[in-house]
């Protein structure tokens, strides 16, 4: 792979990060990390990542559905609109079973959905994927 | 009487300057049932609300001309048991925090979803109907309850699944060069985020007791300068660490309250663990009394980093953490003066906090004094 791969994991639980960031280094992912939604928004534009692990339940318990939203439909964040989402949270369900049958669930659907704690060998071929089809 | 159905020909009013928010909170409120007025500006909603006496208002806190916050208010002029659900674009604790402060019954971070719109319409009218009704207690300790349930289940999933991605890495990466020099780091946080939630669990089962009340019925003399002793000599040392100083200043003579010594000794325990933690290096706490007309007032000064004033009103609330940088450097559960505003509750007594942001915080508990006749009234 030519192009180093930059994550960028925005969970309000530092020792998910560290254990997150930790294990995709090990296998050459650049890992960038934000506290919240308001800083991980602002990450996205100082140094735009080729993937997003977004959580659900921050500082508000939806704050991650808040936040897929500005990055797909907010103009100012127009530009990193392709970005994957990989939403990950412990609630047991994605928005798309949250919300059965509603047509604003289209607003906040992320590229893949996983669960915490995150069985690794699924989450690392996930990784794999995205960001290979990404780069392509 | 089903109290899921809506309440048959009830309207709403529904204010927002954006027109597909207007038609998607109108599609979903009819389908339910409800009559729907739309208005575009807080003006003309106005007018509508006066007209049509809602049992319930949707307002979108960022409108051009008159903003959402001053609906609120205008609208409680008219009828202060309209029920207003607020819409924010942005959901922060902030912005929740003032469209609560200035009536709004609950708020709904867009986008949301009709199932979420429909559930705190259904939920904020019952609401209005019980408080009609005069059972506005009931409603809410079922509403806290609902709360209360949700925020557990996160409080205890967090930490665990903070724990277990640990351990599942350290085991996957067990002789990555990296994780060698992470691995002790690790396993002390695996230890404090356990540690953390076993404070937890104890403070939850605390509220639980004194919820119960079967704690909290006994009237015994309760001596404070022995409770604030004890509880002196076991921060000792964590105030020595933090360099802040530990004072008393207790009346002349006997000084007790009447009521259970363990509720009493858990109390001042929280305020004075509060005091420390919230303290500065080279700061003080001061527990001070007064006997006054058949009541001690307790105080229990810091000289710490304070509370910023729109937080006050959430202070006691169970789960309720500050979320400034100063505070989040410290660990808590959220729970401590939860139990604090409880066990006061039961005794009879109050409690109240002054604050000012990097001067320090005061709470004053005040509590009933014991009285000699009181031991055969229990």
């Amino acid at each position: 792979m030519a192009v180093i791969p930059k994550v960028l994991i925005v969970d309000d639980d530092r020792d998910f990060r560290a254990s997150v960031k930790a294990l995709l280094e090990s296998r050459g992912y650049r890992v960038l990390e934000a506290e919240s939604g308001h800083d991980g928004l602002q990450k996205v534009v100082e140094d735009p990542p080729d993937v997003i692990l977004l959580d659900i339940m921050m500082e508000s318990s939806f704050e991650g559905y808040g936040i897929t939203h500005s990055l797909r439909f907010r103009d100012e964040y127009a530009a990193y609109r392709g970005i994957p989402i990989i939403m990950i949270s412990s609630l047991e369900k994605s928005p798309d079973d949250t919300f059965t049958m509603s047509p604003e669930v289209e607003m906040i659907r992320p590229d893949a959905y996983l669960t915490k704690p995150l069985d690794i060998d699924k989450f690392l071929k996930l990784m794999r994927d995205i960001t290979s089809s990404a780069h392509v | 009487m089903a109290k899921d159905d809506p309440t048959p020909n009830e309207t709403i009013v529904v204010i927002d300057d954006d027109y597909a928010m207007r038609l998607s909170c109108r599609k979903i409120l009819e389908k339910s049932g409800f009559q729907v007025e739309t208005f575009e500006d807080g003006v003309q909603g106005l007018e509508g609300v006066a007209r049509l006496k809602p049992g319930l208002v949707v307002v979108d806190l960022k409108m051009p001309g008159m903003s959402g916050l001053e609906v609120i208010a205008r609208v409680h002029s008219i009828d202060p048991n309209i029920i207003l659900v607020v819409i924010t674009g942005y959901a922060t604790i902030d912005t929740a925090v003032e469209a609560m402060k200035s009536g709004a019954y609950d708020f709904l971070p867009k986008p949301f979803a009709p199932d979420e719109l429909r559930l705190i319409v259904n939920r904020g009218l019952e609401r209005r109907r019980l408080v009609l009704e005069g059972h506005r207690f009931e409603v809410e300790r079922a509403l806290l309850k609902r709360r209360f349930v949700t925020f557990v289940s996160h409080q205890l999933q967090t930490p665990l699944v903070a724990v277990h991605q640990y351990l599942d890495v350290l085991k996957r990466l067990g002789d990555h060069p990296d994780v060698t020099v992470k691995r002790e780091e690790w396993i002390n946080r695996c230890l404090h985020r356990i540690e953390a939630m076993q404070v937890m669990v104890k403070e939850w089962l605390e509220l639980s007791a004194v919820e119960s009340e079967a704690l909290t019925r006994s009237r015994d003399e309760v001596n404070l300068r022995a409770v604030i002793d004890d509880i002196f000599s076991a921060y000792q040392p964590q105030a020595e660490t933090e360099q802040v100083a530990l004072e008393s200043d207790l009346p002349e003579g006997t000084c007790a309250v009447a009521g259970d010594r363990h509720c009493v000794a858990v109390l001042f325990d929280n305020l004075v663990a509060n005091a420390i933690k919230y303290n500065r290096a080279g700061g003080k706490v001061t527990v001070a009394a007064e006997v006054r007309n058949g009541e001690v007032t307790v105080s229990v000064a810091d000289t710490g980093i304070g509370i910023p004033e729109k937080y006050i009103p959430f202070l006691f609330d169970e789960f309720f953490r500050v979320k400034d940088e100063a505070a989040r450097k410290t660990s808590g559960s959220g729970l401590g003066l939860a139990i604090c505003r409880r066990i006061v509750a039961e005794m009879g007594g109050s409690i109240v906090v002054e604050s000012k942001v990097n001067a320090g915080s005061v709470f004053r508990v005040s509590l009933p004094a014991w009285r000699q006749k009181e031991s055969n009234a229990a």
